[in-house]
């Protein structure tokens, strides 16, 4: 085998030459690698928002919260259901909730967007993972006040700490800023249930009743329950399964994203492959001589191989690392479920990396394989000669 | 550096070797039915005005092209019907290699540059190093080993050059107008090497050149025109053939 230093100093001998195919190596995986961290950051967003123990019951043919409602005498009979846990106050760990839609302008005057806006019971809090006010303090109720997440903070209007929105000309005051482990309760403004369904003038009225089922046996209980109950004609979804199903919204972005990597993954090829024929050809001599002192074909073709492999990964580790200052910087994007912006963390995890750097490996592979092949083909006689 | 082992027979065996290049419907014949005998720890020039066939003559005997037809026997080997791998493993232990334009490796240094055919060989890393270290020594470049081939004056170049041929110790080497591109100081330091790697070391050596100064030093000169032998001067034995 020749040795690799061979490889890696011809790459540096012709620096300038290497240094612009990684770069544009670079950005094809920079490029690639901040869609994968997108797409990671929103199912992050949705798989973080459900807990194992924890159900949705909503209405029967309901496919999202917003579309849901319960009949205020059955949620209360929900909450009391046998097998849901309890509180450390004794009261049990169920969260009557009505959603609505919250038009809102964006700060940067890039027009106006739906946000949720949940109504729920304090008890709703401990059912969201790792809930904490991060910032000013929670909500009391009965005086209209909401809070929400840095997140939406920062990208609408009248959602920053201290400022009011209207809902039916009621006005809320936002009294403090909360986290939720980036599940997708992080794109959501909280207030009060009570609050929120007299502003809306609906009083009493919830769309959703999420409880907190401990035993597995019980859970199954209460599914076998509320569906074959006539009366309630409500359905039952596992948390985790509901958020699985708001995955969908991912998959138009996810076939985007990959075609537009898948391309751009195609240009860089050519990149790659046509620095590697100008190293073939201008080593032709070189070539030669390691075949004519007995070198086979193939340690030729690793050789260049590599070659093409090192320059490739070069580029894949610049395009990471490029990466790396806009971990946890949030964006947003349409839920195509609830129609509704969610908010994302951009994720760049060792799978989102190890993803950015498979396509260099292939990047380099590829690109490098024809004028590999060129390398074993030419003709020792003369590939001596050359200059 | 041992002596070589083919005391038996010839080192190279010609036998009514053709040579024919084709290009679209045009045949054009190198070498027409060349025969030739190299007896073990001979020396002989090849010459011959340009297009004589002389290199092409020197290729087939390293085992860099194969005849149209004829067979060719080196070191014990019929290269007239191996494949191009048998080929690559033939040439890697039997052969050395010398160029006009030294075809040093130039991202590699002096050191590497002579251990690079080594590495083609079992030995393993403090072994190679012995190789390297008496290969450079006999060339008189020990002190070179870590300079790179642009920090090299053209007859170092080509010092180093005779070392990488002579690191695996071959039967056999084969020199390419090997002072083609070197002043006349450094031309007689090279042949004097090379003179001294064949009388005191016992290598076989087959060199190309135009420079009758050059051929002065072998112990053989055959002389080709048209593919065609016309001259087979035994310096040695001070007999003139053909």
């Amino acid at each position: 085998m020749i040795p690799l230093k061979y490889n890696i100093r011809s790459l540096r001998v012709r620096w300038a030459t290497t240094l612009l195919t990684s770069l544009a190596i670079g950005v094809v995986v920079f490029a690639s690698v901040l869609t994968f961290g997108m797409i990671d950051g929103i199912e992050h967003a949705l798989r973080m928002s459900g807990d194992q123990e924890d159900l949705i019951v909503m209405r029967q043919g309901a496919d999202s919260e917003m579309t849901s409602n319960v009949q205020p005498t059955v949620a209360r009979e929900l909450v009391n259901l046998q097998g849901v846990a309890t509180s450390e106050d004794g009261s049990p760990m169920a969260s009557r909730e009505f959603i609505t839609i919250l038009l809102n302008p964006r700060r940067n005057g890039a027009g106006t967007t739906n946000v949720i806006l949940r109504g729920l019971d304090p008890v709703g809090r401990q059912l969201r993972p790792h809930f904490k006010i991060v910032e000013g303090r929670d909500i009391e109720a009965g005086v209209n006040e909401a809070i929400t997440t840095r997140a939406i903070a920062e990208r609408f209007e009248n959602l920053g700490l201290g400022e009011s929105f209207l809902v039916n000309n009621v006005s809320f005051t936002v009294v403090g800023l909360f986290e939720a482990d980036g599940s997708s309760a992080e794109s959501e403004v909280w207030t009060d249930l009570r609050d929120l369904t007299t502003a809306q003038r609906y009083e009493g009225a919830i769309s959703v009743v999420n409880l907190r089922v401990p035993d597995e046996e019980d859970r199954r209980e209460i599914v076998d329950r509320v569906r074959g109950d006539e009366q309630f004609k409500l359905k039952v979804v596992p948390e985790v399964e509901f958020f699985e199903g708001q995955k969908s919204s991912t998959i138009a972005i996810k076939v985007v994203a990959y075609l537009i990597a898948g391309f751009l993954t195609i240009g860089a090829m050519f990149a790659s492959a046509n620095t590697m024929y100008a190293a073939v050809s201008s080593r032709g001599r070189e070539i030669g001589t390691l075949r004519a002192v007995g070198f086979p074909r193939r340690a030729i073709l690793m050789s260049f191989l590599l070659e093409s492999l090192v320059l490739c990964l070069l580029g894949g580790v610049l395009g990471c690392l490029g990466t790396l200052p806009l971990n946890g910087l949030s964006g947003g994007t349409q839920n195509l479920v609830t129609f509704s912006e969610i908010t994302f963390s951009f994720r760049f995890g060792p799978a989102v990396l190890l993803q950015g750097m498979t396509l260099a490996l292939a990047m380099g592979l590829i690109g490098g394989i024809l004028p590999a092949i060129r390398a074993i083909r030419l003709e020792i006689t003369n590939a001596l000669r050359e200059r | 550096m041992t002596a070589p082992n083919h005391a038996n027979g010839p080192v190279v065996l010609v036998q009514d070797v053709c040579k024919e290049y084709r290009r679209n419907d045009m045949v054009l014949t190198v070498l027409h039915h060349m025969n030739l005998e190299l007896a073990a720890g001979d020396f002989m020039a090849l010459m011959g005005p340009s297009g004589s066939g002389k290199s092409t003559l020197l290729n087939l005997i390293a085992g860099l092209d194969v005849p149209t037809s004829g067979h060719i026997q080196v070191c014990g080997e019929d290269l007239s019907t191996a494949s191009q791998s048998t080929l690559a493993r033939w040439r890697a232990r039997h052969v050395g290699f010398i160029f006009q334009m030294y075809n040093l490796i130039p991202v590699l240094t002096a050191y590497e540059n002579v251990e690079l055919p080594l590495t083609l060989t079992p030995l393993n890393r403090r072994q190679r190093k012995a190789q390297v270290q008496t290969a450079l020594d006999i060339v008189g470049l020990a002190d070179r080993m870590d300079h790179f081939p642009r920090q090299l004056s053209g007859g170092q170049e080509q010092r180093v050059s005779i070392a990488r041929a002579i690191a695996t110790d071959p039967t056999l080497i084969v020199a390419d107008e090997p002072t083609g591109d070197l002043d006349t100081a450094s031309s007689t330091e090279i042949l004097d090497l090379m003179k001294r790697l064949n009388e005191d070391f016992g290598k076989t050596i087959v060199m190309v050149t135009h420079d009758p100064r050059a051929a002065a030093y072998a112990k053989r000169t055959l002389h080709l025109e048209d593919g065609r032998l016309v001259g087979d001067t035994d310096v040695a034995n001070a007999e003139t053939i053909a």
